[in-house]
């Protein structure tokens, strides 16, 4: 069985020590029934720990907006849109990153 | 901007913690005309248990009645008193089910003058959701002056000269570290739900105030109660700990299979399985039971059961469900491909899931630890519903939340502000940085995850001599070994998410090692404490509370007999089963979930 990979590209900048912002792209292995939250955890656990999205305190239900990004240019909640195919994600207010996709609120 | 000094904040009273009962708390000491900070590590009104609560909010059935619902007007505190105990298998302190029953009523019917939503009622409880609940407290906080910091996690309580001065906290955004100063502080961190996978909590709840608590010398008790909720999601990922399949089971019907297409729940005995699928009991009743088919060889690919819809027509079912959530929408989640598994008899993998903690830190009937100044609510707090919660722990921050937000302020109008001890926070800021300094050692996630599985596996519903002996020597070492060479990839403080774990591990695992040695030290079983290895309730032996407190670097345990005003326990050695069903046949006339 042929495991099908998705491409995932990730706005990455630390506002301390980049100059400016670049994309970082990771390949996931697809399984059915995962979020953009699902394939960034991914990343996290097993490829690049360095990787910065809110979600410290995430409720996975879609109501508390922690994990709200920006996925292909659209804005919605990193938990509850699911992964079908290659992303591009980025912060959802790019004037704001504090590090990677975390950005300041107010 | 670059700030080379810490940060002091002074407060009169300090709550940590941006669930309801710390929002509640908050309320109640800003009304005393005093000034109130409130820290919460995610956004508060926006994270914690609270958000997540499906929700009920349990009251007294009579005074439901008298607020315009049918209630339960033949309903009297004894009765519900006498259902609360006996659902905590005797072991709840009586003196806070006394104040749980006396103030429940009062306090949801502020929250209905607040504005809070009813969806529906029953007999002894109130139906409205978790974010309204969080919603309706976040606005009345802010009107009452109360000051919200955002995305600070408490690192540690600050003391001085015995009493409590205040918290560490860090922001985790900034990675700065911020010194809250304060007269009085209110723990309402809520449960260490990240110490198990799966588990049905948000995900910063890994128990900050109750280790916190521990390290500065107060008690905690009752540790090895874990209520775990059955019937919650374990695949596919995205729904990994959604509570839904729970509301759909309860809502419209269904059942459990095991791996041989078993109905397993039919081997129980007829009364246990009514009160144990009709009501609360769930929790308790069916995340044994499913974790005991999983046991012996008869679990899911995931390690769960199936539920599915059984024999109930499809168009029935469905009717049921979108009658409350219309178009399968639950919270923010579009469940129609849920909806279309079941119509096809897909079966959904679920099963038990860390979900409360009954255990925590000790508080009397005024929310007071064993600390000057230091007070505690909601579910880090310990006592009110013994070995087994079946009545609300909503209504349970709200009560707890006002009466430690109140006896705070009124503490605080009495005393000066302590003294900040420097070299406490000095050696603190020195401890939590170690993993930014650390070139390798311990990854933290994958520590965590290791841990994780094996808490399911050893400490969740179904436990034994061998596996928590097992468990206790793997936690030893790791609090030894593994902890002090924690390491994070990126050197950045600000949000550093391996940092951020790396802190939370510390707490996690001080938690697990106390509730391991607990589980092990109760040789019997009570509650949602089920020991195949003692499989029966020792009335003669146990109905005392275990009791931990920091002695140096080793946790000290001794037993303490549990608090009895009106209800005398009965006695003698009870198999479990029978115990549980005779718990379940106490419960008085007064119908409903609760």
């Amino acid at each position: 069985m042929s495991e099908r990979k998705v491409k995932v590209k990730v706005f990455r900048f630390n506002p301390s020590t980049d100059k400016e912002p670049h994309y970082q792209t990771y390949e996931v292995p697809l399984v059915e029934g995962m979020s953009v939250l699902d394939v960034l955890d991914y990343i996290y656990e097993n490829i690049d720990s360095s990787l910065a999205y809110y979600d410290h305190a995430a409720c996975r239900y879609g109501i508390c907006g922690g994990c709200t990004l920006l996925v292909n240019g659209k804005a919605c909640v990193a938990c509850q849109t699911p992964v079908t195919g290659d992303i591009t994600v980025d912060p959802a207010i790019k004037s704001k990153v504090v590090r990677d996709l975390v950005y300041e609120v107010r | 901007m670059v700030n080379v000094l810490v940060e002091i904040i002074a407060t009169d009273v300090l709550i940590v913690g941006g669930g309801g009962a710390g929002l509640r708390a908050a309320v109640e000491a800003a009304e005393r005309d005093v000034s109130v900070l409130l820290m919460s590590k995610g956004k508060a009104g926006r994270s914690g248990a609270t958000l997540l609560a499906g929700a009920d909010l349990t009251l007294d059935g009579r005074s439901l009645h008298e607020y315009g619902f049918p209630g339960a007007p033949n309903d009297t505190p004894e009765k519900w008193m006498n259902d609360i105990v006996t659902q905590g298998f005797y072991l709840n302190n009586q003196r806070l089910v006394e104040i749980y029953v006396r103030d429940a009523a009062k306090r949801v019917k502020e929250l209905l003058d607040w504005g809070l939503e009813v969806l529906a009622s029953e007999q002894r409880a109130i139906d409205t959701s978790g974010e309204s609940i969080a919603s309706v407290l976040l606005r009345r906080a802010k009107e009452s002056g109360v000051e919200i910091v955002d995305d600070v996690m408490l690192v540690d309580l600050l003391l001085s000269e015995g009493r409590v001065a205040g918290a560490l906290g860090l922001n985790l955004k900034t990675g700065e570290t911020m010194v809250f100063r304060s007269k009085a502080v209110v723990l309402a961190t809520g449960g260490w739900h990240k110490a198990y996978d799966p588990n049905a909590g948000s995900r910063e709840l890994s128990g900050d105030g109750v280790a916190a608590a521990y390290r500065a010398g107060a008690y905690l008790a009752n540790m090895e109660f874990v209520t775990f909720c059955c019937d919650i999601m374990y695949w596919p990922p995205k729904w990994r700990g959604n509570l839904f399949t729970y509301i759909l089971h309860s809502l419209a019907g269904g059942r459990l299979l095991n791996s041989k297409g078993e109905d397993f729940l039919r081997k129980y005995d007829p009364v246990i399985v009514k009160y144990g699928t009709s009501m609360e009991w769930n929790k308790c009743f069916v995340s044994i039971a499913s974790a005991l088919e999983v046991r012996e060889g008869r679990g899911s690919p995931h390690g769960g059961v199936y539920y599915e819809i059984g024999d109930t027509p499809w168009e029935d079912y469905e009717r049921r469900v979108t009658g409350f959530y219309r178009n399968w929408r639950y919270k923010g989640i579009d469940f129609s491909e849920l909806a279309r598994m079941l119509r096809d008899r897909v079966p959904v993998e679920v099963g038990p899931a860390a979900e409360y903690f009954e255990g925590g830190i000790v508080v009397d009937e005024r929310m007071r630890t064993n600390i000057r100044g230091l007070f505690a609510a909601g579910e880090c707090a310990t006592g009110m519903f013994g070995a087994n919660r079946v009545a609300a722990a909503t209504t349970e921050m709200l009560v707890e939340g006002a009466i430690a937000g109140g006896e705070a302020a009124e503490y605080a109008k009495k005393v000066g502000m302590p003294e900040i001890d420097e070299k406490q926070v000095r050696k603190l800021e020195e401890r939590i940085h170690g993993p930014l300094k650390r070139e390798e050692g311990v990854k933290p996630v994958e520590l965590r995850k290791r841990i994780q599985r094996l808490a399911h596996e050893k400490l969740g519903p179904v436990r034994e001599r061998r596996s928590l002996e097992d468990f206790i020597q793997f936690l030893e070492v790791v609090r030894k070994r593994d902890l002090p060479k924690l390491y994070t990839v990126s050197k950045s403080e600000k949000y550093n998410k391996e940092w951020i774990e790396a802190l939370e591990l510390e707490n996690i695992v001080v938690l697990l090692e106390i509730s391991a040695r607990s589980a092990l030290m109760r040789n019997e079983s009570r509650g949602v404490h089920y020991r195949i290895d003692h499989a029966y309730t020792d009335n003669d032996n146990w109905l005392r509370e275990i009791i931990v407190r920091r002695v140096g670097d080793e946790a000290e345990f001794t037993t303490k007999p549990v608090t009895i005003t009106r209800m005398q326990p009965p006695t003698g050695i009870v198999p479990y089963w029978d115990m549980m069903k005779a718990m379940m046949l106490a419960h008085s006339d007064v119908g409903g979930h609760h």
